[in-house]
């Protein structure tokens, strides 16, 4: 509306313009008008005349001016080159000369011109050689036709049509219907149209000034007083964005020395992946006018405003807490003594790494098996060795007899189990094991097979003592408590993996079947029960039913060893991922505690016999010591409390403590090192 | 029977899967375009969730379903479908070349306001003071952009952070609640406590800024546009706080000159001592000021005039400015330590800034902390030539002509007094030097572990003032190189006492093996012989070394303990006490790295 309205104003305008130039011709006109004063006077009584015989000027106005001849008959010639000289300058229609009229000199002409107030409307004729002066008639048209007009005013060049044509009654295409009466009446659904609007304005619906900009400052107190009051609750989960890092003293423009990296720092970040590559790289400007406009300002921004309506935010609990309060409350290691701790006495003599050892039941012997072939035994106090045997294979397992009158060392070779006879003891007991080691040859053979043997019993020539043959390698053997059976393990052994052997009878049997590889096997300390690790899992047997009691689940990746409390209701098992998993039997199948102990495998874990300790050797060259004290109160969990790190053995191709025996009634731990060195730590 | 989590089709959804929805089903559910509904989410502040189960896969964005509905009732939703089906409107009759229609359509397109939003979203003014970092780091960034014609931003929207930008520096410096100020490579950062709440900004520098291509402004305009409203609001309301009219109306003689933040600081100096209760000392603008009180009733009509009266009586009378600053300083006793401590830093100094120095960022920070200011040009408070002026800044290579009754500084100087909240001797800031380093006032040197060598100068410089202003009875003013002093003072933290300590330990050991090898030299036994003896020379020293011996040993066994603790804790708390000692670990090696650079900063200095 507006914008119609500007239109009609600017049309206005042109108008008025249009009235401006009238105006302006109308005061050229003044002069010539003060002029038709005078004119008007002498013409006053012909005015009518003349009005009317100019109409009929007009009418044949150009053909007249062609009719009247011009006098000279010269032509269209330069008239000033060609009659300079002469004294006529052309010649009439008779052909007569036409004289030069004689010059006036300028400056008479110039007086003459002066004193006549119609001298600028004549004009001289060259071609004629004549004055001519205009009428006033002639300078109005002039004026016209300079002005870009007509040449005559009276002229109307926007006459009305006259439509010469008649189309009435003459059969016309176009439309022969009568007029309507909507053309003759104002328009009612234009007058509704218009109603619609006002009422529309008059309620503010539709804004005909432009109000809202002036309502850009409109600002008032948002937050009164009862909104601080009142709290207002928001929408669950709200979490408002985190604040941006607040600049550190390395983004100053001027930062201390040491916080600009050198060159070499910045060279070597080009190396890093682009994730972990510093964003910001510290500079230093010496003074404040040279730090230049930071490029990054705006996308920075940016990142931060994406940030804002992009990213998920939850609330996260810091924790900010002490790392020591972390740790749990031990019970004082001083409480616990007596426990080994330091190295008391070393044995050396092995030619290549110690795999196995074993401490005789009286606690005056160690023995020992290595892979440089040998086994031996050890005086305990004075560190002497005493007998060598050369068993001519890798000794991987060594084993007292745990009875007391029974000097016999197990030792696992390969394929074998020699049982030999340590030579401890009096003569009575001397005896009795040569008695007990010899073999009837053919009786044995028997005995083992049923149809195929899986052991043989044979008498070992060299080493005085039985040699038993197994169809496959055999990896661990025990003894039970009371010294007449013992078991071996042949993993790879199928339904033939598990061995109960009797000495006194050379008797070997496979009471298990259906197992999967079994690693290791222990007999209960007291009870008719028989523990056989697998991988993954150990079976609790009944020997007296051979039928399986319990199955525990470890968690574990591979189980290397496992040892039976003293109590038998515990068991620890350590895995070759060096955890260690502790199973109270009373109390659940699966472990009650898990100790994440070794970096790398944990090769043998051990009781002791009557001191609540237990130990755990590894390949990571450190043997562990803990206390565990066992309730008699089943209500009572169990207190483990690791006590003490033995360090002491150096690597040697990757492995380190091979083996770890307590002492049967001192709380001293033996250690084997692939180092080829036993060690004994005491308290 | 079947399965648990079977769900008929058609019924209700359970769990995550009705908790939580994603952001192509959520423009679904509320029929808007993506960017209608970015810009929904921008302006109602909800953001993405983090759902228990990500139902529909990782990569895909979660929205609570809950403030999905509570846009769906969004009245502004609908204003932008009415904007949109607007602006197919305009579209169709520039289609149809009606140039009239488009025209009268495009001046007639539906706004909205945001006061409504920004009240839903910051219920109390506290909540929105607490969420104003970004909103001004935002409208102090657009204030300083190009104001164009023709580029991506507009023009009006630029001038319009600018005023924003102003008032509110005006406001803060008024009420002396500026706490912090750092210069850093990105900009100016400022950190002020209003309300309790303290709000950092950065500004960027007074340089011409870069538009990059790889930005979206309609994004970032459409943040501004709830930034803009948002200070706004917050403005006219801590204006109020301080009894001062709303929006302010400046002197045009100063906003030609470029000088509003001056303009502002008078507006404001003047508008918030029109009170009732204040003792007047000048007639004439006692007189004047009554004229204001009656005109106020009629503003409309004279607001102008008015404005350019106001102004007019601070520049007829020199005095007049600070007299006015004196006497609403004396009424607002409600003020806390802090800002008093601000308010007469500066007091009873002029400084004069030359034409280099960018002037606005010192033009607010002086009155901010007390101080008076004047600058090359027209309209200023007073000249060059002034006599009392203390502190002129420079921030050139040389000074030609010198007064010598003030001090040139580099403007580095202003920013360090700020953070130190002392008068730092102005010798090492002094034209054509390099100054020492700038610190940042963010940083808690000692949770940090390393303290740079200047933070340590302007502590002791810290210590000596307060000495001076107060000093303590009991105490003697003892030297400060006596560690055992400083630690009572507070001045010197432990760890440097320790390391003090350490090294006259190490000293005196020095001392003493020097004082047995002369004494060895004095009963001639020879070099070789005292390798032998080497034992027993450890052993007879061992008073001294015990220490060194002992802690060896006890560092071991410390490990062992951790070893043993560590066996016992259970995995998670294990994962955690191991994530703690490495991140505790990288702030010492960061640390070390510190100490390391500098040390080699040192021997390339000396060497």
């Amino acid at each position: 509306m507006g914008k119609e309205k500007y239109e009609e104003s600017s049309s206005d305008e042109e108008v008025n313009s249009s009235s401006d130039v009238v105006e302006a011709s109308s005061d050229e006109e003044v002069e010539s008008s003060s002029d038709e004063v005078e004119a008007s006077s002498d013409d006053v009584e012909s005015s009518e005349d003349e009005s009317s015989s100019d109409n009929e000027k007009v009418e044949e106005s150009d053909s007249s001016e062609d009719e009247v001849a011009p006098r000279n008959t010269v032509g269209d010639i330069p008239l000033v080159e060609w009659h300079k000289d002469e004294e006529h300058i052309g010649y009439d229609i008779k052909g007569r000369k036409i004289k030069k009229q004689p010059r006036k000199d300028k400056l008479a002409s110039f007086i003459e011109g002066a004193d006549d107030p119609k001298n600028w409307r004549k004009i001289y004729d060259e071609y004629n050689d004549e004055e001519i002066e205009l009428t006033k008639d002639e300078i109005k048209i002039i004026q016209r036709v300079i002005s870009g007009r007509t040449p005559h005013a009276e002229v109307n060049p926007y006459e009305d049509y006259v439509d010469w044509f008649e189309y009435e009654d003459k059969g016309h295409p176009l439309s022969n219907a009568p007029e309507p009466k909507r053309r003759f009446i104002p328009s009612k659904w234009e007058q509704k149209r218009v109603a619609n609007l006002v009422r529309k304005i008059r309620a503010g619906l539709i804004k005909v000034s432009d109000q809202n900009k002036e309502e850009e400052h409109n600002v008032y107190s948002l937050w009164t007083d009862d909104t601080d009051s009142v709290e207002n609750k928001k929408r669950g989960g709200y979490v408002p964005a985190p604040k941006p890092k607040l600049p550190g003293h390395e983004e100053a423009y001027n930062p201390p020395v040491e916080y600009i990296p050198t060159a070499e720092e910045i060279n070597s970040y080009e190396l890093m992946y682009e994730e972990d590559r510093p964003k910001f790289i510290p500079r230093r400007y010496l003074n404040y006018r040279s730090v230049p406009a930071y490029d990054k300002g705006v996308k920075e921004s940016f990142d931060r405003c994406l940030d804002q309506y992009l990213c998920p935010r939850t609330r996260k609990k810091r924790i900010n807490i002490d790392p020591e309060s972390l740790k749990p409350k031990l019970p004082s290691r001083k409480d616990l003594r007596p426990y080994p701790t330091t190295c008391y006495l070393e044995y050396r003599g092995h030619m290549g790494p110690v795999n196995c050892i074993s401490v005789d039941p009286s606690g005056q012997w160690l023995a020992s098996g290595s892979t440089d072939g040998t086994a031996r035994v050890w005086e305990i106090e004075t560190g002497r060795c005493l007998k060598i045997w050369e068993v001519g294979e890798v000794a991987r397992q060594i084993c007292w007899n745990p009875s007391p009158d029974r000097p016999i060392l197990a030792v696992v070779l390969e394929y074998d189990v020699l049982l030999l006879n340590s030579g401890m003891g009096d003569i009575d007991i001397q005896t009795k094991m040569k008695e007990l080691l010899h073999i009837s040859e053919p009786g044995a053979t028997e005995d083992a097979g049923d149809s195929k043997s899986a052991v043989t019993w044979i008498q070992h020539e060299k080493h005085d003592g039985i040699r038993m043959k197994h169809f496959k390698a055999v990896s661990s053997i025990e003894w039970h408590f009371k010294g007449d059976y013992f078991t071996t393990v042949v993993p790879s052994g199928d339904s033939k993996a598990i061995l109960l052997h009797q000495l006194s009878k050379k008797h070997s049997e496979t009471p298990f079947r259906k197992l999967g590889i079994p690693v290791t096997a222990v007999f209960h300390p007291s009870k008719k029960k028989f523990f056989v690790a697998t991988k993954k899992f150990v079976h609790v047997y009944d020997l007296s039913k051979v039928e399986k009691i319990q199955k525990l689940e470890t968690g574990v990746r591979e189980i290397s060893s496992i040892s039976i409390h003293p109590g038998g209701e515990n068991i620890i098992v350590g895995s070759k991922e060096g955890k260690m998993c502790w199973f109270d039997l009373e109390l659940s199948t699966r472990p009650y505690k898990t100790l994440k102990v070794h970096s790398k495998d944990i090769t043998r874990v051990t009781f002791h016999r009557t001191y609540p300790l237990f130990a755990s050797a590894s390949d990571d060259c450190t043997a562990y010591v803990f206390h565990s004290t066992v309730y008699s109160d089943l209500n009572q969990n169990p207190l483990i409390v690791p006590l003490e790190i033995l360090r002491g053995h150096k690597p040697e191709h990757g492995r380190g403590v091979l083996d770890c025996k307590y002492h049967p009634r001192q709380p001293w731990l033996f250690t084997a090192g692939a180092d080829s060195i036993i060690k004994l730590y005491c308290h | 029977m079947p399965p648990k989590h079977y769900r008929a089709p058609g019924k209700k959804k359970e769990g995550n899967a009705a908790k939580y929805i994603t952001r192509t089903k959520a423009t679904k559910y509320l029929q808007v375009s993506l960017n209608t509904f970015r810009k929904l989410c921008i302006l109602k502040g909800i953001f993405p969730r983090v759902p228990k189960k990500k139902f529909e896969g990782n990569h895909k964005t979660y929205y609570s379903m809950k403030d999905i509905t509570f846009l769906a009732h969004e009245p502004l939703l609908e204003k932008l479908r009415q904007k949109r089906a607007h602006e197919k409107k305009v579209k169709k009759a520039k289609a149809r070349k009606n140039k009239e229609l488009a025209e009268r359509l495009l001046n007639r397109m539906p706004t909205y306001k945001l006061d409504r939003l920004i009240l839903e979203r910051y219920p109390t003014f506290v909540d929105a003071l607490r969420d104003l970092d970004d909103c001004l780091t935002m409208v102090h960034l657009f204030a300083s952009l190009p104001a164009v014609e023709g580029e991506r931003i507009q023009v009006k929207r630029i001038h319009n952070c600018r005023r924003l930008s102003q008032e509110w520096q005006a406001f803060i410096s008024r009420t002396h609640s500026l706490r912090k100020t750092f210069i850093s490579v990105k900009g100016i950062y400022y950190q002020a406590e209003v309300q309790g709440q303290k709000i950092t900004w950065l500004t960027p520098h007074a340089l011409q800024q870069v538009l990059t291509d790889d930005v979206d402004f309609n994004i970032m305009l459409t943040f501004l546009e709830f930034y803009e409203t948002l200070l706004g609001f917050v403005n006219f309301k801590l204006y109020n706080s301080i009894n001062v009219k709303y929006p302010p109306i400046l002197d045009p003689r100063l906003e030609a000159l470029a000088a509003e933040l001056y303009a502002l600081f008078r507006y404001v100096a003047t508008g918030s001592t029109r009170k009732p209760a204040e003792n007047q000392s000048i007639s004439s603008t006692e007189e004047k000021k009554d004229s204001d009180e009656k005109m106020d009733t009629c503003v409309n009509e004279s607001d102008l005039q008015l404005a350019q009266l106001q102004h007019q009586l601070p520049s007829n009378e020199p005095g007049a400015l600070m007299q006015l600053l004196e006497d609403s300083n004396n009424d607002d006793d409600d003020v806390d330590q802090d800002t008093i401590e601000c308010k007469t830093l500066f007091k009873n100094l002029k400084f004069f800034l030359s034409r280099e120095v960018p002037r606005e960022a010192l033009l607010f920070i002086i009155p901010a902390f007390g101080g008076v200011v004047s600058w090359e040009g027209e309209g200023t408070p007073f000249e060059e030539t002034d006599e009392d002026i203390a502190y002129q800044i420079v921030d050139r290579p040389t000074q030609g002509h010198k007064f010598l009754s003030r001090h040139y500084v580099q403007p580095q100087w202003v920013f360090d007094c700020v953070n130190a909240r002392i008068i730092l001797p102005a010798d090492a800031y002094m034209v054509g030097m390099v100054p020492p380093p700038h610190l940042s006032p963010f940083v808690d040197d000692e949770a940090e572990g390393y303290m740079p060598e200047y933070a340590e100068a302007i502590k002791q410089l810290q210590a000596t003032a307060k000495k001076n202003v107060m000093p303590l009875p009991d105490l003697d003013n003892q030297d400060l190189a006596d560690p055992q002093n400083l630690i009572a003072d507070g001045v010197m933290d432990r760890t440097q006492a320790n390391e003090a300590a350490e090294e006259r330990q190490k000293l005196q050991l020095l001392e003493k093996q020097y004082h047995d090898e002369l004494k060895m030299e004095m009963s001639g036994i020879t070099y070789s012989a005292t390798l032998s003896n080497k034992k027993s020379e450890n052993s007879g020293s061992e008073e001294m070394q015990h220490k060194d011996e002992v802690v060896v040993p006890v560092s071991t066994e410390k490990n062992d303990e951790d070893d043993r603790a560590k066996l016992y804790m259970s995995r998670k708390k294990r994962g955690l006490y191991e994530a703690i000692e490495i991140s505790n670990q990288r702030k010492k090696d960061k640390v070390a790295l510190l100490k390391e650079r500098k040390r080699k900063a040192l021997a390339s200095k000396s060497g």
